[in-house]
């Protein structure tokens, strides 16, 4: 018997083969070709296995047509190794041996698969899923296509520091492309499109690197500041067969979480001075809080200093039912500020500066001069040239480079050693004003939310209590940003545990909210089930109305509710600022930018997604008999969408 | 990606109904409030949105104060110079905003009460 040939061998000699076909086939013009074809279906049976082998002098006692284990397999071993509970993916080619890895030889558990109709959705929902279940998902996106789908969707996590598994596939080596297609789905350095925006890359060369970057990778993703990893699984690494010999040879390391970074304790007790002096300290929480211990520690921290929070809800910060969480008065707050503290911010320049947006721009600083600012952040540990998503710079009186959730405790700690019996009087005192003061904030809120309550279109403050009635008395949580619709729901709901609000987009890419709102939704509904609301944008849902689908798929209830404002708001008023802005008026500003005639049938497109669908609702008082029937079915376990045509905010 | 429209301020000021004012054709500033796109950042019943613009429904400003605003903002609100809304169109829009409906007492809503 003859010795079996290298599989390596085999895979070359048998590419050769199909090379020398397609060339031929590609070579002549497409109307010979088409005769040609005719003549053949008349005359000739097609060859079969053992002809074709033969052709190639390969016999088929010696071609090796099937193996039992792949290096695709090993892949999924150290996938399992990781905390992964889901990978998503829309299908392609080259990752096909990793994905019959995944739901055959790893049994589609831990992580199992899930369906996305784009990649933008695939790496979307990873990036809402991690920031509710405080861990990353991975997602799987087809070679050079795939990931140029899911590049906006990357660069939303990355612009919000979150941690997603990202893999490709890739046909490396040119003799290992089959012709064609192939070609146009490899490429020299599969990372080029997106590492502006991830943390991490690499291109691993054999199964023991792809072992060694994978872990690497997860670990680098979610060390703050946490961020995207991006990992390249060659298709000849996925799909060469492995043998014992040299499965016994590899090694999947194991995952080391590292102990994150707290502030240095000379700057820590040195912020402590400055914040108990103070008497009129300020604290912005921007990107802080990661869990409900961390806003505990910011409750306790601002009830020491009595300090008002100002959240900027990037994160669920501080309770909006703490009277200390003054977010609405940032004006006023950072006008009066003599030390301000700043957690994790995003744009620490735009919050201290404004900037009229005028024929000529200027700046005008929102904070008394002399103010001294605290900066607590990990931002410096990740910043790349490209894209701009670092800000105006801001030389802050004391930058401390740290994770400030981790640094807080440390800070409370000296804050309570420094306070002085004296200085606790006067403490107390800003306290009572600031009780105050939040009381007042909160009444404004309702009479504003008051004024076009009978309104049509309905109004969003409306629809935010009319929602909030029928969630109340349930364990609910919003996947969705309410800055599109007046932040209602931080003005009018009790927002008081960590996972009752999301936070913010990151990079304000469109399409976020739906792709998000569905990874949210399923960590939530693996949380226990918790009654998952997202109130999103009709050009926002427009991007990726699919998500539906993979809701009902996969059994991932949640409730969508579409703001259905008919436009890409936003712009409207970008193009009608231009028009005024050149004298020309604002009658054509709608052109572009609006979403009407025809206006889309959402009910049905949920409907055909599988969804619930129901609406339109422009009555305001239909909104109720509508939010029940879309809550009784996300509590039988199904999607829903309701249409509610709104005021423009 | 935020317009801050934070603009019109108009309920600032006290009302002034000493201050003259154009007679103002309200069907007139009715078409025009939504002709030349104030709801899109006002509401359609003038009632303001957080990031977009101040409530200008029932206006308390005077005529004057309120074209001042119109014709020159000091903050971030487009100007609306007299080559795309003339006076007589801005006294018609004025009259439409000071004729508004009251707005309700939140008190008298009982949804609102829920509100933490």
């Amino acid at each position: 018997m003859a010795e079996p040939e290298s599989a390596a061998l085999h895979r070359r000699r048998f590419l050769k083969g199909m090379v020398v076909a397609g060339g031929a086939t590609i070579a002549g013009p497409p109307n010979v070709q088409a005769q040609l074809a005719e003549k053949r279906t008349g005359n000739a049976l097609p060859p079969d296995a053992a002809a074709k082998a033969n052709e190639r002098e390969r016999p088929p006692e010696v071609e090796r047509l099937t193996t039992e284990k792949t290096g695709s397999d090993f892949m999924v071993d150290v996938c399992k190794s990781l905390d992964l509970d889901y990978v998503a993916a829309c299908p392609g080619s080259t990752f096909r041996a990793l994905q019959e890895s995944f739901i055959n030889y790893g049994q589609n558990k831990r992580p199992e698969w899930l369906t996305c109709l784009h990649e933008e959705v695939s790496v979307g929902m990873a990036h809402g899923y991690a920031k509710v279940a405080g861990k990353p998902m991975a997602a799987i996106v087809h070679g050079t296509v795939g990931t140029q789908h899911a590049a906006m969707a990357i660069y939303n996590a990355y612009c919000d520091r979150v941690p997603v598994m990202i893999f490709t596939g890739n046909a490396g080596a040119l003799n290992e492309r089959r012709p064609g297609v192939e070609w146009f789905h490899s490429v020299q350095d599969a990372a080029a499109t997106v590492r502006d925006f991830v943390k991490w890359d690499d291109y691993p060369m054999s199964l023991q690197h792809f072992a060694e970057s994978t872990v690497r990778g997860y670990a680098l993703a979610c060390a703050q500041p946490p961020g995207p990893a991006f990992i390249v699984a060659d298709t000849k690494l996925q799909e060469d067969p492995l043998d014992e010999g040299g499965q016994g040879r590899l090694r999947i390391p194991r995952l080391v979480r590292p102990s994150q970074t707290a502030g240095e304790a000379n700057a820590v007790r040195e912020a402590a001075r400055m914040l108990v002096s103070a008497e009129a300290p300020v604290i912005i929480a921007d990107r802080y809080a990661r869990s409900q211990a961390a806003m505990d520690d910011l409750v306790r921290l601002a009830e020491l200093l009595q300090a008002p929070v100002i959240d900027n809800r990037s994160r669920m910060n501080m309770p909006n039912t703490h009277y200390l969480c003054q977010s609405e008065r940032s004006g006023s707050l950072l006008a009066q500020a003599d030390c301000i503290l700043s957690l994790e911010p995003v744009d620490l320049f735009g919050q201290l500066n404004a900037m009229r947006d005028q024929l000529e721009r200027t700046e005008i600083l929102r904070t008394k001069k002399g103010v001294k600012v605290i900066s607590i952040s990990t931002r410096d540990l990740l910043v790349h040239s490209n894209y701009q998503d670092f800000q105006r710079y801001v030389g802050a009186d004391l930058s401390i480079t740290a994770d400030a959730q981790t640094t807080l405790p440390f800070l409370i700690e000296a804050v309570q050693r420094q306070a002085t019996s004296g200085g606790r009087n006067s403490i107390a005192i800003r306290g009572e004003k600031l009780r105050d003061a939040y009381n007042s904030f909160t009444e404004r809120a309702r009479a504003e939310a008051a004024l076009a309550w009978d309104a049509s279109p309905i109004s969003t403050a409306r629809l935010y209590m009319e929602l909030w009635e029928l969630i109340r008395n349930e364990d609910w949580a919003l996947v969705s940003d309410g800055d599109f619709s007046s932040r209602w729901p931080h003005r009018l709901w009790p927002l008081e545990k960590h996972y009752r609000f999301i936070g913010g987009p990151g990079g304000y890419g469109v399409g976020y909210q739906p792709v998000a709102a569905l990874g949210a939704a399923l960590a939530h509904r693996d949380a226990g089930g918790r009654l998952v609301v997202s109130v999103t944008g009709d050009g926002e849902f427009n991007m990726a109305p699919h998500t539906l689908w993979t809701a009902a798929h996969h059994g991932i209830p949640y409730l969508t509710i579409i703001q259905n404002n008919r436009a890409y708001h936003q712009e409207v008023m970008h193009v009608q600022r231009m028009a005024n802005r050149h004298n020309r008026g604002v009658r054509n500003a709608h052109i572009g930018t609006t979403i009407d005639n025809p206006n889309i049938d959402y009910v049905k497109i949920a409907q055909g997604y599988g969804a619930v669908g129901i609406g339109p609702v422009s009555d305001p008082n239909d909104l109720s008999q509508a939010f029940r029937e879309g809550i009784a079915a996300v509590k039988a376990g199904q999607p829903a969408l309701i249409d509610v045509v709104t005021q423009p905010r | 990606m935020m317009l801050a429209l934070a603009a019109l301020a108009l309920t600032a000021g006290p009302a002034s109904a000493q201050q003259a004012s154009p007679a103002g054709n309200v069907a007139n500033g009715e078409r025009l409030y939504v002709q030349v796109g104030c709801y899109q950042c006002h509401g359609l019943a003038g009632q303001g949105a957080l990031m977009t613009g101040p409530r200008i429904s029932r206006t308390t400003s005077s005529y004057q104060g309120f074209l001042a605003r119109l014709r020159h903002p000091v903050n971030q609100m487009p100007p609306y110079e007299a080559a795309v809304l003339s006076d007589q169109d801005a006294a018609d829009l004025y009259a439409y905003l000071q004729q508004m409906p009251p707005p309700r007492d939140p008190n008298s809503i009982p949804l609102l009460k829920l509100a933490r």
